[in-house]
Formats: structure tokens, C-alpha cells, sequence
């Protein structure tokens, strides 16, 4: 055993090679001075300040969060049907509806973003269809809903898989039992296959809030140029800007609120995994 | 001078494609001539006729802003030529990172438009050599604009409630603050703090008030299908909006505007500096030039192409985007001042944010 885990050496300093470094120097500009060189440099905590008293910073950041919990609502509300029906399909049609739901990620997202701003604009498909009921009049493209839509339809593949491969490892032998001892369709699906496929979904609310509070490709191509989020703002200072100091803080106050994130969910996991254990 | 970012990777891969094609002939066989340019800013076969002349590979990057270019320049990625603006050369020779071109080698100064050259960033051409250039002006649906409000307001029709949300912005820190300060009557290269502030209120106050849409290249086929009524956009974009759609004019305020230019400069590490000289000639004689300029509709700084396009023959013939204006005293090429483009960048950020919070 020990020889073997020697091979996971190259790994290890790739690693931090490729992921840890990266972070560290993110760390290290984001309390220091603007313009400092590695060998003299002075402590700041300025660049987190200037962040937490501008009141226009906090309110994207504010936006931005709300605009991923919409969205990861949307891909629950969305989701969990069609992950369902997927689940309790024939072994064929659901390898064939799992392709279906991977196949556009095969396709990178900026690509697949694009084709919506041309769905979207003015005259656009959507906005033909939309004329024939007398609705085309509103501007689809550039807006809150704009933005929503290319978010959801991004990231609602992780949501759906996820909740399907807790559904499909289910036992489905439970459900027959719960039918046996007298509960109707609606009770064997709130009681016993919900919290069952609890797990699932907490995942995928990480594997789509996550992506989405941080995405700045979406708000800008879809939200236009007036459409700032919080990724947008960090690129915005690496990109042009130039202040790598304020954008490093910036990222790591997002990187904080991830991990919150992460950690409320683990929670959350926990407890609907604590959940199936009281009934066992 | 951006496009989108798609059609750069296309064209990478097309770079890419035809470069695996070329032949093994000419002076310059097997050598690499390593581009980084802005996407789609080149002509339809200037790369691979360049190949066939020298037998050389092109392999071409595209970047979509000055900035991202530069990031990767002072990073130490090589390239032979690069294509950047005004006063990015001007930072890119503050700092030290190109290389003097030898004249000797050079066979085009003198087929060039002499308004084009020895600009302020590069007074001798010792160094850069013109790809395309132009203004930036006001674009508008001759249907739904006044031209007496044009004339009379200048850039200050973006603030006119008339055309409230029937507007485009151009998202870039520099063409807005050039528009703010233009119409304020400042010089866009000042560094009063003052006069920045007011042009950043200026600003903010449009995005408060006119429900703009911010934007980049997606202004050029909107305007050319007439989507608004405005928009803030660089000559040769307006060049080809207006060859789409004839009921759109081009309007340079008597305030004054930018006269820009993108130019081919050698950088300090280039592996291939011959080669580099050899393209820029190709890039600046006639046959190249006027390939660059029909396909891009950019104006072109080799002045029988631009006198032959604008001509009657022409393929711009009439339309007035294509020649950059001459003679306005108020008209002013972009320096480079590390402070103020921090400051600028700022602004404009916080400008968009503003825009975000407004709805």
C-alpha cells in the first residue's frame, strides 16, 4: 500500500501546483497594497473595507445572490419533475433522456449562451411566437428574465442528474411497501420518496447555486453591459480596471460566501440524511 | 474594434486550418509568423495569400480588448506583430516592450495617409505602423432622429428624454468618458480630478434616466436592423451599419471626438522580426490594404485604397463614416497616463453599477 500511495506524489504537486498557489497568491494580494512587488509589500485590509462600506458594491452583491436563488429554485421547481420521470422510466428511454439532458453540455456555455441572445432579441423566435398571442411588445433580451433563463438553462443539467441518481438508487421495493401498509400515490411520495431523494437535491443546489452566484459570462452577454453582478465586478477589476488587489478581495468575499454556502448545505444534507436513519 | 468572441475562435481555427494547408515555398518556408490582432479585423485572404507569397505559416490570436492583449504581451507570450490602439502603444513603449522598426526594411510610409501618421503616441513611426483608423461617432435612424437635435445637443442627446430607451452605449471606460467629456468641453485626455468626476455624474446620470442598453458589438447589427435610434459607435462599424441599412447616418459632433488608430507594432521578444516586417508591408500595399478594408469596412490608412473605396467605384461610395474628419481643432488622438486610466476604469465601473442598481 504505501509504495502505491507514493504514485499519488505527482498529483499532490500538481495540485498545489494548479489549485492551491493560485489561491494563496489571491490571499496575498487581496490584503496587501496596490503595486507591491512579491519581496516588498505592506499589509492592508483596505480593499475589504472599501468593499463592505460602498453601498453599490453590496447591493450588486445583494442582486447577485438573489438572482442564484432564484435560479436554483427555478431548477428545483423544474428539475425535480422531469428527474422523476426520468427515474421511473424504462432502462432504455431513460439512458436515451440522460443523453438528452448531457448532450448540450457537451457544447461549451458561451456558445450555447449565444444562440439565446439570438433566440431572444428583437425578432428573435421567441418574440414571432410571442406576436401571434399579441405579447411581442416587451423586450425579452437584456433583462432580469433574460439572465434567469440563461442561468437556468446552463445549470439545471447538474440539478437533474443529481436528484435522478438519488431517485434511481433508491430501493424501489419501499415504495411497494408503503403502498402495502395503505398510503395513497400522493403520501408514498411525500413520506417516503422526497426525503429519499433529499440528498440529491441538497447536491445540486450547491452544484447550481454555486456556478450562478459566481457567473459574469451570462449577466454579460444576456444582461448587457447594464447588467452587473458580483463576477462581473471581478472581472471588471482584474480585466480593465487593473486593481488585481481589490479584485483578489472581492473574490475571496465570494469564496467566504461560497464556503458559508457549502456549509449550510452540508448541514442540510446531514440532517435529511440523519432523516432516513430515525425511520430505519 | 471588438467583435465577437465566437467568430475569434473561428477564426482561430480558421487560422489554424489554413495554415496546415499552405505550401513549402517562398523565401520565408516552414517559419512561423506568430499574429495577435482583434477578431475578425483581418481581410478574407490576406492570411493565406501573405502564406503563399513567403510559404510561411500564419498562426493568429485574437484578443477583444487592448487590455487583454496587454495582460499577455507583459506576461512575456510571443508574438511577432501586434495590433493594438493609440495609446496602448504608447504604454506598451512607456514600459519598454517593443522593438524599433528597421526602415530599411519598410517599403509603405509612403503609401500612407499622412493624417495617419506621426501621431502623438509615435511621432517619428518609429515603431508602429497604421492597420486601420478612424473616429468615434454618433450612428442614428435618420427616420427617428432630428438632425437639428443632433446638431444642437451633440454627444448631449444621449441625456435628451426624447429618446429615452432608444439608446446604445458603447461599453468601453474610454469612448464614454471621451463622449462626457467632449460634451462638457474638456479635453478627453485631462487628469483634473473635477472634470472626471463631472463627466462620470454626466454619465451616471444617463444611465439613471434613459434606460441605455450597454453594449458592445451587438450595436452593429441591431443598428443595422434599426432595433434604436442611437448609438455611440466607432466609424467603421457605422461604415457597415450604414452599407446595410441606408436609413442610418453617422454624426461627429462640433464638440470634437476621438481620432483613433490600431497599429502593427514589433514586440521586444518577437521570435521572427523579418517575417513581421515583411507583413507589414503585405498589410500596407495596395492589394493587402484594400482586402483589410473591404472585408472589415474599417478605413484603411493606405490612401488610394480609402480614395478608391470612397470613390464611385467604391464599395463605401457615399457614405460618410468611412473618411475620418479632418481639420476639427477639438478632434484628439488618446495618451497614455496610468493614473487617470485607473481613475477612468474606476468610474466607468462604478457607472455600470449605477445602471445595474437603477432597475
Amino acid at each position: 500500500m504505501k509504495r502505491f500511495s507514493q504514485l499519488a506524489i505527482p498529483y499532490i504537486v500538481w495540485g498545489i501546483l494548479l489549485i492551491v498557489l493560485p489561491m494563496v497568491l489571491i490571499a496575498f494580494y487581496s490584503v496587501t497594497e496596490d503595486g507591491n512587488g512579491i519581496i516588498s509589500f505592506t499589509f492592508t485590509l483596505k480593499h475589504y473595507i472599501r468593499f463592505f462600506t460602498d453601498p453599490d458594491f453590496l447591493l450588486v452583491l445583494w442582486r447577485s445572490i438573489k438572482i442564484a436563488v432564484k435560479t436554483t429554485l427555478i431548477c428545483i421547481a423544474l428539475g425535480y419533475p422531469i428527474a422523476y420521470f426520468i427515474a421511473f422510466s424504462s432502462d432504455r428511454i431513460r439512458n436515451i433522456l440522460i443523453l438528452a439532458i448531457t448532450l448540450p453540455t457537451w457544447i461549451n456555455t458561451l456558445v450555447r449562451t449565444y444562440a439565446w441572445i439570438g433566440l431572444l432579441s428583437e425578432g428573435g423566435v421567441i418574440q414571432q411566437v410571442l406576436n401571434i398571442f399579441g405579447l411581442g411588445h416587451e423586450e425579452l433580451l437584456y433583462t432580469e428574465g433574460a439572465v434567469l433563463i440563461g442561468m437556468v438553462y446552463n445549470f439545471i443539467p447538474f440539478m437533474i442528474l443529481q436528484i435522478n441518481t438519488s431517485l434511481s438508487k433508491m430501493d424501489k421495493s419501499l415504495m411497494e411497501a408503503s403502498n402495502d401498509l395503505g398510503a395513497n400515490g400522493l403520501q408514498t411520495f411525500l413520506r417516503v420518496i422526497l426525503p429519499l431523494s433529499l440528498p440529491g437535491v441538497v447536491s445540486g443546489i450547491s452544484l447550481v447555486f454555486l456556478p450562478a452566484v459566481s457567473s459574469f459570462s451570462i449577466p454579460k452577454l444576456l444582461g448587457g453591459g447594464q447588467f452587473f453582478l458580483i463576477g462581473n465586478v471581478i472581472e471588471n477589476q482584474f480585466i480593465t480596471v487593473g486593481e488585481w488587489n481589490f479584485g483578489s478581495s472581492i473574490s475571496l468575499i465570494m469564496a467566504m460566501i461560497m464556503m458559508a454556502t457549502m456549509y449550510v448545505v452540508r448541514r442540510l444534507e446531514d440532517y435529511s440524511r440523519g432523516g432516513d436513519k430515525e425511520r430505519e | 474594434m471588438k467583435k465577437l468572441m465566437i467568430l475569434c475562435s473561428a477564426a482561430l481555427i480558421a487560422a489554424a486550418l489554413s495554415g496546415c494547408g499552405s505550401k513549402n515555398e517562398g523565401e520565408y518556408a516552414g517559419q512561423e509568423l506568430h499574429i495577435y490582432n482583434w477578431g475578425e479585423y483581418t481581410g478574407e485572404n490576406l492570411i493565406s495569400d501573405f502564406e503563399d507569397l513567403t510559404g510561411c505559416n500564419v498562426v493568429m490570436d485574437n484578443f477583444d480588448s487592448n487590455e487583454q492583449m496587454y495582460i499577455r504581451v507583459a506576461n512575456g507570450d510571443s508574438y511577432d506583430i501586434l495590433v493594438p490602439s493609440d495609446y496602448m502603444i504608447e504604454r506598451l513603449l512607456q514600459e519598454d516592450l517593443l522593438q524599433p522598426l528597421d526602415k530599411e526594411k519598410l517599403d509603405c510610409l509612403e503609401k500612407l495617409d499622412p493624417d495617419v501618421l506621426g501621431l502623438p503616441y509615435d511621432p517619428e513611426n518609429e515603431y508602429s505602423i497604421p492597420y486601420f483608423w478612424g473616429t468615434v461617432g454618433i450612428v442614428y435612424d435618420k427616420n427617428k432622429v432630428d438632425l437639428a437635435d443632433l446638431e444642437a445637443e451633440g454627444f448631449g442627446i444621449f441625456a435628451d428624454e426624447k429618446y429615452k430607451g432608444d439608446i446604445y452605449l458603447y461599453d468601453s471606460e474610454r469612448d464614454s468618458f471621451m463622449m462626457a467629456l467632449k460634451y462638457l468641453g474638456y479635453s478627453m485626455n485631462t487628469n483634473d480630478e473635477n472634470e472626471l468626476n463631472e463627466a462620470y455624474e454626466w454619465l451616471v446620470n444617463i444611465v439613471e434616466t434613459m434606460e441605455p442598453e450597454i453594449v458592445t458589438d451587438e450595436i452593429i447589427d441591431n443598428m443595422a436592423q434599426g432595433r434604436k435610434a442611437l448609438g455611440l459607435i466607432y466609424s467603421g462599424d457605422a461604415t457597415y451599419v450604414m452599407s446595410e441599412n441606408p436609413d442610418m447616418g453617422f454624426y461627429l459632433p462640433e464638440a470634437g471626438t476621438n481620432i483613433w488608430s490600431d497599429a502593427m507594432v514589433i514586440p521586444k521578444n518577437a521570435e521572427n522580426p523579418e517575417l513581421a516586417h515583411e507583413f507589414i508591408n503585405f498589410v500596407s500595399d495596395y492589394d493587402g490594404a484594400l482586402d483589410n478594408s473591404v472585408t472589415v469596412g474599417y478605413t484603411s490608412p493606405n490612401l488610394e485604397v480609402m480614395e478608391y473605396l470612397s470613390g464611385e467605384d467604391g464599395d463605401f461610395y457615399g457614405i460618410d463614416a468611412y473618411i475620418p474628419r479632418a481639420g476639427n481643432e477639438n478632434d484628439e488622438v488618446f495618451t497614455y497616463d496610468p493614473d487617470t486610466r485607473v481613475i477612468i476604469s474606476d468610474l466607468w465601473s462604478r457607472v455600470k453599477i449605477a445602471a445595474s442598481n437603477a432597475d
